[in-house]
């Protein structure tokens, strides 16, 4: 029986800072996974992750996911893979199957991070290939490389929901339309707004009814639903779609800290009680990331490292004072995320109306996914007033903790302030030499160029892209608004990128000079209806 | 269902040399080390089985080998979650029927 300072039990974001963290401060460590590869779900995600530059934010998730394996490695943390932990047993013994046999490990420290699996909703049909989780639909598509279908219906409008229903776009496959049961949209109003300029239709108040087909998904039924969420008769609608993502939710996979015996409680699903380094009630057993309550990759990394740092404490590889000066920073930081709107004690409510400055949200966001013109021009990225020359426009509009923005322009037009969730602002005097780094920066691609041409009649829009073919100097189309209706002809008169952008193009579109604030996505070669 | 050729964020996925299987008894191709899974969805596959009693068809749900749906007959071995057992040359892929292997010549209406 091999015997190991520190066990971790999972190779995801908050499991590998752990054992990084724990190697670092001097301790073996062994951390064991069930899958082929490491890096938990980090590899599936290929969108720009949010918070501050400590927080690795505008550094796409699968990015960051190599970054932890190299500083494992450097590490000298031993990375166990097809390694299935089957069991927790007294004084710190694991068993673990490898193939077909079953060999013991002792750990001083044993850390849980095994996160989450996706919740399901039962429906007639549901059972039909075709029918999968939006994580599912991820990982054939962002790890494989082949497409889950050709066109989606995606059941659940929170973060994964929006994010995966982009990335199926991205992968080129279509997506028929996003629903919730809830009356608004759950996640991020940024992720709702990219899918809805490119025409994605969201259907709130929405259930699934049905999958239909014989031995696979070839339709969906959905319907409105009231307000306690029955499907009203007469409200159905047929969608013609091969394949359903199911995205409603995360549950924590806590069955090992359960056997293991640890005091729980209920967070979203049972997770063991734990102090605030992330130990549980046994001393020595830790958790992070998902497992003790599901949050998103960034926090898990902060939380991963705030228990590895414990173990070390606790081995005596850190001094007292040294952790504490550590975890406070770690927990600052952590702070940080979990602040604004849609923060873990802001966790699906409702009845928000107001930004912490004061803004009236946007309804239309909220019920649609995109923000009105109206509505863009009453927030403070929109720069009311100032329109001549080249501007950002931006239309971020919610409390959440992101601010690269305030760091891409070296000229400070854009503020956040010393408080990541604030909204950010266009300064008054703005001296903006249009070089577009805002808009590369901004993870939630809600950042625009806007040059008025006002002698031409003219305008530029520069928006991110994210989609092939990247449409050439010249090409002739139309510009979509933020509903993703056809607004007016464009045409682009320009596409860059750089290395540092890593995959966002900015394309400049022009369009007639009244466009300007209604133009935000470019669609090539379809005629003005 | 298609490969994707070229992404604008992940450019070309990394893929194995391309490899010969069998479905059924059929001739197919895929990649080897990607997912079983990820190779029968590239040709178009959907039904991985039929359920014991019902005989209701199942394909990939979770994709993470948690979910057991996606299990098929690989190399006559029952039950193998192909979401996350690698291709290899000259595999024999079976559709799993309760937990038996379809009849190799059966087609779907049959069963």
């Amino acid at each position: 029986m091999k015997r190991y300072e520190l066990i971790v039990i999972g190779a995801g974001p908050a499991g590998l800072s752990a054992a990084v963290e724990a190697a670092n401060a001097g301790m073996s460590v062994a951390v064991f996974d069930e899958n082929a590869r490491p890096g938990g779900q980090l590899f599936k995600q290929i969108h720009k992750f949010f918070g501050s530059k400590e927080h690795q934010a505008k550094i796409r998730g699968f990015r960051i996911g190599q970054q932890l394996l190299k500083q494992a490695e450097e590490a000298g943390v031993e990375v166990h893979l097809n390694s299935v932990v089957m069991g927790i047993f007294d004084l710190g013994e694991i068993t673990v199957q490898h193939g077909d046999g079953v060999c013991h490990y002792k750990g001083d420290s044993i850390l849980i991070a095994t996160g989450a699996c996706e919740n399901m909703v039962p429906f007639d049909g549901w059972t039909l290939p075709g029918v999968m989780g939006a994580g599912a639909a991820q990982t054939m598509m962002n790890l494989h490389g082949v497409q889950p279908g050709s066109r989606v219906l995606m059941v659940g409008s929170g973060n994964v929901g929006l994010v995966v229903s982009f990335q199926l776009l991205q992968g080129g496959v279509e997506v028929a339309a996003v629903i919730d049961a809830a009356p608004q949209i759950g996640g991020y109003g940024v992720h709702a707004a990219k899918l809805a300029r490119i025409g994605v239709p969201f259907y709130l108040s929405h259930t699934i009814v049905k999958a239909e087909g014989t031995d696979h998904v070839t339709g969906a039924v959905i319907a409105q639903v009231d307000e306690s969420f029955r499907p009203i008769a007469g409200t159905e609608k047929h969608l013609d779609v091969d394949t359903v993502c199911i995205a409603v939710g995360l549950s924590p996979m806590s069955q090992l800290a359960r056997m293991a015996g640890c005091e729980m409680t209920e967070k979203g699903g049972a997770v063991p009680v734990v102090d605030e380094y992330g130990q549980t009630s046994i001393p020595g057993l830790f958790v992070a990331g998902d497992v003790g309550g599901i949050e998103e990759a960034s926090s898990a990394m902060i939380g991963g490292r705030i228990a590895g740092a414990a173990a070390a404490r606790r081995s005596g590889y850190l001094p007292e004072e040294e952790f504490r000066e550590k975890a406070s920073a770690l927990k600052a930081s952590l702070g940080q995320l979990h602040e604004g709107m849609f923060s873990p004690k802001n966790k699906g409510r409702r009845d928000l109306t107001v930004t912490d400055e004061g803004y009236l949200l946007s309804k239309t966001l909220l019920h649609h996914g995109y923000l009105s013109e109206e509505e863009v021009a009453g927030f403070p990225g929109a720069a009311p007033g100032k329109s001549a020359g080249i501007h950002p426009v931006i239309e971020c509009t919610q409390n959440i903790p992101c601010n690269p923005c305030q760091d891409a322009c070296r000229f400070g037009c854009i503020r956040v302030g010393d408080h990541m969730t604030a909204l950010p602002a266009v300064a008054e005097n703005a001296r903006c030499v249009g070089c577009g780094m805002c808009v590369a920066s901004c993870p939630g691609q809600a950042i625009f160029l806007v040059n008025d041409e006002e002698e031409a009649g003219t305008a530029t829009v520069t928006l991110p892209y994210e989609f092939l073919p990247v449409p050439e100097k010249g090409a002739k189309g139309v510009a979509l608004g933020r509903d993703g209706r056809v607004v007016c002809p464009a045409e682009v008169v320009e596409a860059k990128t750089a290395g540092f952008m890593d995959g966002t193009v900015l394309l400049t579109m022009r369009v007639p000079l009244e466009m300007s604030m209604k133009a935000r996505f470019f669609k090539t070669g379809e005629g003005t209806k | 269902m298609m490969r994707i050729q070229k992404h604008p964020i992940l450019d070309r996925i990394q893929k194995g040399r391309q490899v010969t299987f069998s479905l059924d008894g059929k001739p197919m191709q895929g990649y080897e080390g990607e997912p079983i899974a990820a190779a029968l969805l590239a040709a178009g596959v959907r039904v991985h089985r039929y359920t014991t009693k019902a005989r209701q068809p199942r394909g990939i749900f979770c994709a993470i080998g948690r979910c057991t749906d996606c299990v098929m007959v690989v190399d006559g071995k029952p039950n193998v979650r192909t979401c996350v057992t690698p291709l290899k040359e000259g595999m024999r892929v079976q559709t799993q029927v309760g937990i038996s292997a379809k009849k190799e010549s059966d087609d779907h209406e049959t069963i």
